[in-house]
């Protein structure tokens, strides 16, 4: 009973963290057309950034907004430096994974030729602990849930309520005939970006702060779970994104109390692949 | 000398490596990002093949078997591992996933499968991997004290590599291999003309897995460990830099890229370590992935076809004089056919050579070179009859149907783009759909075509219901699409384009193409004497060589009707074809078109120009919001109003 409790809250926050980054991946990803692999190298960075406020005697909690600001940055960066020109001269999506890996290789050692091949923590109190059913969790655990938590009802919020998100699901769905309807879909870009830029800062540095130590390649296993949630609930789909990472984030944290730590990423292996194999638009996708 | 050993293994090995994904990326389109895991399963084999029982070495290390076997059997069974061990994920790459969220299942698959073989020690003996793998025809591991030893493996090696290569370039030098490339132009073309791309993607897996294998296999027999740590999902990432920067679709430009990037980024990188020993440990390997990633980026910018571009497959037409005597012998059986096609063929022909004047010399040249007007209007009139005699006792049977639609429906998320469309096409007509757009016309044509699954509703073939047979199923029955956009294999030429579709090759599958040029040369031989009559016919013989995608919008609506037409079709469902042509063009097209089913085909055409329905088609179908309006003859049509109010007018 208190192993399963401990998993779940383990899951809980593994949930938090993976929501933040796969709503952030999913949505670039519907919005942009990139599937961006570099994603978790530009997380890893965000983690790096936040450190070295942190360094620099900082809260962390400082840290973390620079490291929005920065990875916001270098992903609007990265698109018009990078992913919109191929896209403009018609490259095929497979190219521009490829092109993407490559941008992963490039921040994720550029990073490791920066810092070396060491692992880092972030100077920062754990809180108080709140106990309750079996349930145990820090205080910086339980802010980690309230940021997911904003973080999705802020996704819900714009894409349901907002112009600026309703012009971001017409330009999911069709780029052209939404620019033809009068949306300036390049600022669209731009901002999906930005902003998805910025909950990949996050996700990073929750991740850093989630994990304690952590170093350059630290997200090369974390991406495995981003791409489980993601396709789990339907690549490009917001609320398949959160289901997704619920899913995952407690599976793999259930089942590493059960089978074998070592073991944890093989359940969210199996998930992606399956849905691959059978249903490829996902829980939430259309079926087709 | 040791140090020049090793380099030439490591090149021979990195250079098989390429060769498998050359065959797997450059040539047929699949983009496995799990490449590494076939070698290191290659490797893993080779190594417990090789290994005594794990008793024999004190029981240090744990693996699977330890089976004691002599050279070469764990080479073999390296490349045999690496072959099974694609089929399970065939699932993957077959028909309905598409290519780039395969490669993300592929780089998942390497990533977890790494981290499993670090963490499970009963089987693979975790991170610490295998060691004192013997060396082939050796009692143990291979040490730098036999030299001359060392200088035959070398040269084994580098013989393999050349084996491979050959191997290689002659399974995809043949009608396998155009067909692989065509499904990578364009795989869902490529399934509406009868190929069957779950089977030629799992070869390609299979072949390219086993090339894989065997080059897991030959480094582990020289370097005689297995460590799981030196297979990681990144090591994938080098060889495709390695196939990307040398040249996609070129051998010699992934042989060239093998040296280049693998061995050459090693080999810098001890250069300049042992130059500066003060460096910090983790820099130069950091910036060697930084450079890797750069490299891949500038190089799909600057040069996306690699630093040898794919060779361009030239064919030669035969000599026409060669089917002269044939039309001769053909030529009378249909007297009454010259008079009518005669007329409107003159100006046509004249306008054709008006047309590509502007664009296209060639073509002008070989008008000229007719020397009289007569001549092409003589030979316009006995090529349909050569078309003709497979099928002229058709003509007596035109009031069967050949293609009907019973209640089709498709809906795609609550939208019913087509719903309960019924319809009865009857041999031997040339009958045109027509509606507003949105009607559902091209999704009835897909679903026809069988490239879409119905909701519902029934369709049915020459009496067979096809509702479930996949597209390139229906296309070998004779039932075959073009498409409305643009869907020219782009990087295959004219005369390839036509090839591709042509059935019944000896060397269109894997073990037809192995078997050699001998095997397949007569039937490849035939289909391009058939591919030139139809480009005669089409007068586009002069672009037989150049790349599809280069030609101008209506040079490619062509291709695609003449690839359509190579593929044999009983039933030709064509979309649009003379969107976008010159009308004279156009016309010729109906022409040709009209003569066809006057000869036994049936066609189904979708298209806009009321003016075309009027002169070629009849009967005419109205579509408006998903189901059938009306049908009748053009004439019949515009004395009704709600076609007049539902298309004609609006």
């Amino acid at each position: 009973m208190s192993i399963l409790m401990a998993s779940v809250g383990f899951g809980l926050i593994t949930s938090a963290v993976l929501t933040i980054a796969a709503v952030g991946f999913t949505l670039q990803f519907a919005v942009t057309d990139v599937l961006n692999l570099a994603f978790a190298a530009v997380m890893t960075a965000g983690a790096f950034v936040a450190y070295w406020v942190n360094q620099l005697g900082a809260s962390i909690w400082l840290g973390l907004v620079v490291a929005m600001i920065a990875c916001s940055v270098l992903s609007v960066a990265l698109n018009l430096g990078v992913y919109a020109p191929f896209q403009r001269r018609g490259s095929s999506p497979i190219t521009i994974v490829i092109v993407s890996l490559g941008m992963a290789l490039i921040i994720e050692f550029g990073i490791e030729a920066i810092v070396g091949g060491i692992n880092v923590s972030y100077k920062m109190s754990q809180g108080g602990t709140l106990r309750s059913g079996g349930l145990i969790l820090t205080t910086v655990q339980l802010t980690i849930i309230a940021i997911s938590l904003v973080v999705m009802a802020g996704a819900h919020s714009l894409l349901r309520y907002t112009k600026l998100g309703k012009t971001m699901r017409a330009t999911a769905a069709n780029r052209s005939l939404a620019r033809n309807c009068g949306i300036r879909t390049g600022r669209v870009i731009t901002f999906t970006w930005a902003l998805t830029g910025a909950l990949c800062g996050l996700a990073g540095t929750v991740f850093a702060i989630d994990v304690g130590s952590f170093g350059p390649t630290s997200t090369d296993l974390f991406v495995v779970l981003i791409l489980a949630a993601v396709f789990l609930g339907g690549p490009g789909h917001a609320y398949g994104a959160m289901l997704g990472a619920v899913l995952i984030g407690l599976a793999t944290e259930v089942s590493a109390a059960y089978i074998a730590p070592d073991y944890k990423y093989v359940i969210a292996f199996v998930a992606l692949l399956a849905t691959l194999a059978v249903r490829p638009s996902g829980l939430l996708g259309a079926r087709t | 000398m040791y140090y020049l050993i090793t380099l030439v293994v490591y090149g021979a090995v990195d250079v098989i490596a390429c060769l498998g994904l050359s065959l797997q990326f450059g040539i047929s389109g699949v983009t496995n990002f799990g490449y590494i895991i076939f070698q290191a399963a290659g490797a893993y084999v080779a190594a417990i093949l090789a290994l005594p029982a794990e008793s024999a070495n004190g029981g240090f290390q744990h693996y699977v078997g330890g089976f004691d076997l002599p050279f070469p059997v764990p080479w073999v069974g390296a490349a045999v591992a690496g072959a099974v061990l694609a089929l399970p994920f065939t699932f993957l790459v077959g028909r309905r996933l598409r290519g780039d969220f395969a490669a993300v299942g592929l780089l998942v698959t390497a990533v977890l499968l790494n981290l499993l073989v670090m963490n499970f020690v009963p089987l693979f003996n975790g991170d610490a991997g295998l060691a004192i793998v013997p060396a082939p025809m050796q009692s143990g591991v291979m040490t730098d004290t036999s030299n001359s030893y060392q200088w035959e493996f070398a040269v084994g090696v580098v013989a393999l590599a050349a084996a491979v290569f050959w191997f290689i370039r002659h399974i995809t030098e043949s009608p396998y291999g155009r067909a692989l490339r065509a499904m990578r132009d364009n795989d869902k073309v490529a399934d509406s003309l009868g190929q069957n791309l779950l089977s030629l993607r799992t070869g390609t897996l299979v072949v390219g897995g086993a090339i894989a294998g065997l080059s897991g296999g030959v480094l582990v027999t020289f370097i005689s460990v297995w460590s799981p740590a030196a297979w990681t999902y990144a090591e994938t990432i080098v060889l495709f830099a390695a196939v990307i920067i040398g040249g996609r679709g070129n051998h010699v430009g992934a042989v060239l890229g093998a040296v280049l990037v693998p061995v050459g980024f090693e080999e810098s990188t001890r250069l300049i370590t042992n130059a500066n020993p003060s460096l910090p440990p983790n820099l130069l390997p950091s910036l060697q992935w930084v450079a890797i990633g750069l490299l891949i980026a500038a190089f799909l910018w600057l040069r996306p076809a690699g630093i040898l571009s794919e060779r361009r497959r030239l064919i030669a037409l035969p000599a026409q004089s060669l089917q002269a005597p044939v039309h001769a012998q053909q030529a009378p059986p249909e007297p009454d056919r010259a008079a009518v096609p005669d007329q409107a063929a003159v100006p046509d022909q004249a306008a054709a050579a008006d047309r590509p004047a502007a664009t296209d010399r060639t073509a002008v040249a070989d008008r000229l070179a007719a020397p009289d007007e007569a001549a092409p209007v003589v030979q316009a009139g006995p090529r349909d009859e050569q078309t003709a005699a497979p099928t002229a006792d058709a003509a007596g049977q035109h009031a069967d149907v050949v293609l009907q639609a019973i209640g089709v429906s498709r809906e795609f998320g609550g939208v019913h783009a087509v719903s309960g469309a019924s319809l009865s096409i009857t041999r031997g007509t040339l009958t045109g759909l027509i509606g507003p757009n949105g009607a559902g016309k091209s999704t009835l044509l897909a679903l026809l075509a069988g490239t879409d699954r119905v909701s519902a509703g029934t369709i049915r073939y020459q009496g067979q219901d096809v509702t479930n047979v996949p597209a390139f199923r229906r296309a070998r029955l004779g039932l075959v699409r073009t498409f409305q956009l643009a869907s020219e294999f782009k990087r295959l030429t004219v005369l390839e384009n036509l090839l591709s579709a042509a059935p019944g090759n000896r060397g269109a599958g894997f073990l037809g193409a192995a078997a050699g040029r001998r095997y397949w040369r007569a039937d490849e031989a035939a289909a391009i004497a058939k591919a030139a009559d139809i480009l005669r016919k089409f007068g586009l013989e002069s672009l037989a060589n150049s790349y599809a995608g280069d030609l101008s919008g209506g040079q490619r609506r062509l291709v695609e009707i003449m690839r359509a037409l190579m593929t044999e079709p009983r039933m030709l469902l064509l979309d649009e074809p003379m969107a976008g042509v010159h009308p004279e063009l156009a016309r010729r097209i109906g022409d040709q078109l009209v003569g066809l089913c006057r000869d036994g085909m049936t066609i189904l055409m979708v298209e806009h120009e009321l003016a075309i329905m009027d002169e070629f088609c009849d009967p005419v179908i109205v579509m408006a919001e998903g189901s059938m309006l009306a049908q009748g003859t053009m004439a019949q049509l515009r004395d009704r109003t709600e076609v007049v109010e539902a298309y004609l007018v609006g």
